[in-house]
């Protein structure tokens, strides 16, 4: 009984607490990320918070810890809708979240969904804010068949079931690829899981089922976004064939850039996440002052190349994603 | 070793010999030594887990902070490699630092006398969320040019790692099998109390198999980071069960007193072999996690029929 009375009192004392901390007139936003492991939320909370700084407003950079529970991320959104005028989400799986996010806007408080789509929502959220996800995957494609020379085996390694971006991404990629009489597509049926270490394991085995010789019977491979090019690169390491297949990959960080100048990477596609941060932010704002804001923002992606890394605009876009 | 526990252990290595032929009869690539080569390498860092696992599960415990001892451990780890310690160090801090960890989970069920389900629930996510704070969310990544730690779960020929399993394997049976330590652990697993009254220092033993079982995951962390060449506060999520169940498809009982290291092996060395067959025979992989779940579920069933017979 005391224990219970004292836990009681505990709760509303931090209750208490929580309720001061927000109420300084401002405008409070809540950035909802897929995860925070990774720089490259670390570069939309940097975005979001020079969004802050600009307009005046408080930013709440909360996200689930890990980047495939879909329910912590949906019980996050329901508590920040709470304390914060509007939230800026980046959802985890374009159906699992989509009953929240409607719970909120018809409460009246905007919603703005950046990085990946929610499903059907084009009538209730404020706007979508991110990259053009299929045309990342297309732009993959030209690259990686262009440097084939149009022709070979190409294998497909894709991300996380049920991932709206990194599912476009993929398809993008197949689409564009068809186009392309000489490539074939032999595996694309491979999820790499949602940890490196996960991804490293498919990807091994991926690469053991494709072994011919000391070397591989495809000449080809692309993936989706951090984790699984991570996954593969490690992978080609690990059996000595990086640099022997070509290999187009996602996401930035410095382990790419170094295989980028070895040679074991020939190019990685980049969105721009500080930009969605900011423009994700804005919108809100936008919308909560009752200025006109776009259904659909494209935050833009470009190919890194071992040839064009130096550029300064490529070189000022990594930047954003690595340290 | 008696008919009875060869029995037991010849349960499970057969249905890993069916299961690798059948995948095999599919796909005759699963006999090639690439393959095998990556179901070992791939075994390694649950299996040496699920080996401290195994004593804390026959001593009646368990502990399913694990993973997060795996995670931290592992920042731990690249921690000191970027820091330039020597390897000796970095295993041997790295371990030390799981044993720790096992210590806490230790202590805290042997001194307050708290059930291990609890507190281990609760100090994984102590763990977890430690790893996350010191290295603030974001992987320690090794310094590009390290190779010191390749051989140890990649490059040409068996990698380290695997021989250390075996090794690790045969020593721990061993200790389970000829020492009085090895005895008391089955002891207090099959009645605490009775253990108690024949004069076993049960809270003693019970400390020495949490903190074995830290260092081991300790161990385990070093073999991840030597394979992603990073240490990582999100890595091993959920590896837990897979420790767990390897020990319990291996012939462990959850109620304790029963269990062998090589059986652990054994049920480890399973589901690496489902994941490797599925992914060679290009079955997409929603459809591997239900088979999976679907040889775990049979081999627990085909054990506790076996143990009602023997009963």
């Amino acid at each position: 009984m005391k224990a219970s009375l004292s836990l009681a009192l505990v709760a509303a004392l931090a209750l208490v607490s929580c309720k001061e901390s927000g109420s300084n007139g401002k405008l409070t936003i809540a950035v909802i990320p897929k995860g925070t492991t990774h720089l490259y939320w670390k570069s939309v909370e940097a975005g979001a918070n020079k969004a802050a700084a600009e307009f005046g407003v408080n930013v709440t950079f909360i996200g689930p810890q890990k980047e495939d529970d879909r329910s912590q991320q949906i019980d996050l959104v329901r508590n920040q809708a709470l304390q914060s005028d509007a939230i800026v989400l980046a959802p985890l799986d374009a159906t699992a979240l989509r009953d929240a996010v409607k719970d909120v806007t018809d409460k009246g408080k905007p919603v703005v969904i950046i990085d990946s789509a929610l499903a059907d929502s084009s009538s209730f959220i404020t706007s979508y804010v991110a990259t053009d996800n299929r045309e990342g995957g297309r732009i993959g494609a030209r690259r990686l068949a262009e440097i084939l020379g149009g022709k070979g085996k190409v294998a497909v390694l894709r991300y996380l079931q049920g991932s709206a971006s990194t599912d476009h991404r993929e398809e993008g990629f197949l689409e564009e690829i068809k186009k392309f009489p000489g490539i074939e597509v032999v595996s694309a049926e491979q999820y790499a899981g949602a940890t490196a270490t996960q991804a490293q394991d498919t990807a091994t085995n991926l690469l053991t089922r494709f072994a011919e010789g000391d070397g591989l019977s495809i000449q080809g491979i692309f993936c989706s976004n951090q984790t699984n090019t991570y996954g593969m690169l490690q992978a080609l390491r690990g059996k000595n064939l990086a640099g022997k297949v070509k290999f187009v990959g996602f996401d930035c960080d410095a382990t790419f850039l170094d295989a980028l100048k070895k040679g074991e990477l020939h190019g990685t596609v980049l969105q721009d996440p500080v930009n969605m941060g900011y423009l994700g932010v804005k919108s809100a704002i936008d919308k909560i002052k009752g200025t006109a804001v776009q259904p659909v923002v494209d935050t833009g992606a470009t190919m890194v190349t071992p040839e064009n890394m130096a550029d300064a605009k490529v070189a000022a876009l990594i930047k954003t994603q690595v340290q | 070793m008696s008919i009875r526990s060869i029995l037991t252990l010849l349960g499970p290595f057969l249905a890993l010999v069916v299961v690798y032929c059948i995948f095999g009869a599919m796909k005759p690539a699963m006999f090639t030594s690439d393959v095998a080569l990556n179901v070992l390498t791939q075994t390694v860092i649950v299996a040496t887990a699920a080996i401290g696992m195994t004593l804390i599960i026959i001593s009646g415990g368990i502990d399913l902070s694990v993973g997060s001892i795996i995670a931290m451990a592992s920042v731990a780890a690249a921690t000191l490699v970027t820091e330039g310690y020597p390897p000796l160090i970095v295993f041997g801090g790295t371990i030390a630092f799981g044993a720790l960890c096992g210590i806490v989970n230790g202590g805290l069920t042997v001194g307050l006398r708290l059930m291990p389900f609890i507190v281990t629930l609760g100090t994984m996510q102590i763990f977890r969320g430690g790893a996350k704070v010191y290295s603030h969310g974001t992987p320690v990544n090794l310094p590009f040019d390290t190779t010191t730690y390749k051989a140890w779960m990649g490059g040409s020929g068996l990698p380290y790692g695997v021989w250390m399993m075996a090794a690790l394997v045969i020593i721990m049976t061993l200790v389970l099998r000829f020492t009085r330590f090895g005895r008391y652990v089955y002891a207090i697993g099959s009645n605490e109390n009775t253990a108690t009254l024949c004069g076993v220092n049960v809270g003693r033993i019970k400390m020495m198999v949490y903190s074995l079982g830290g260092a081991l995951a300790g161990l385990s962390a070093v073999m991840v980071m030597a394979k992603t060449n990073q240490g990582d506060p999100t890595t091993a999520m959920g590896m837990e069960l897979n420790i767990i169940a390897a020990v319990v498809i291996g012939g462990a009982s959850l109620s304790g007193g029963e269990g062998t290291v090589i059986g652990a092996l054994i049920g480890a060395l399973l589901m690496t072999t489902i994941q490797n067959g599925c992914n060679m025979n290009g079955i997409p992989t929603a459809t591997t996690e239900v088979i999976a779940g679907v040889i775990i579920v049979i081999a627990v069933i085909i054990d506790r029929l076996r143990h009602r017979r023997a009963a």
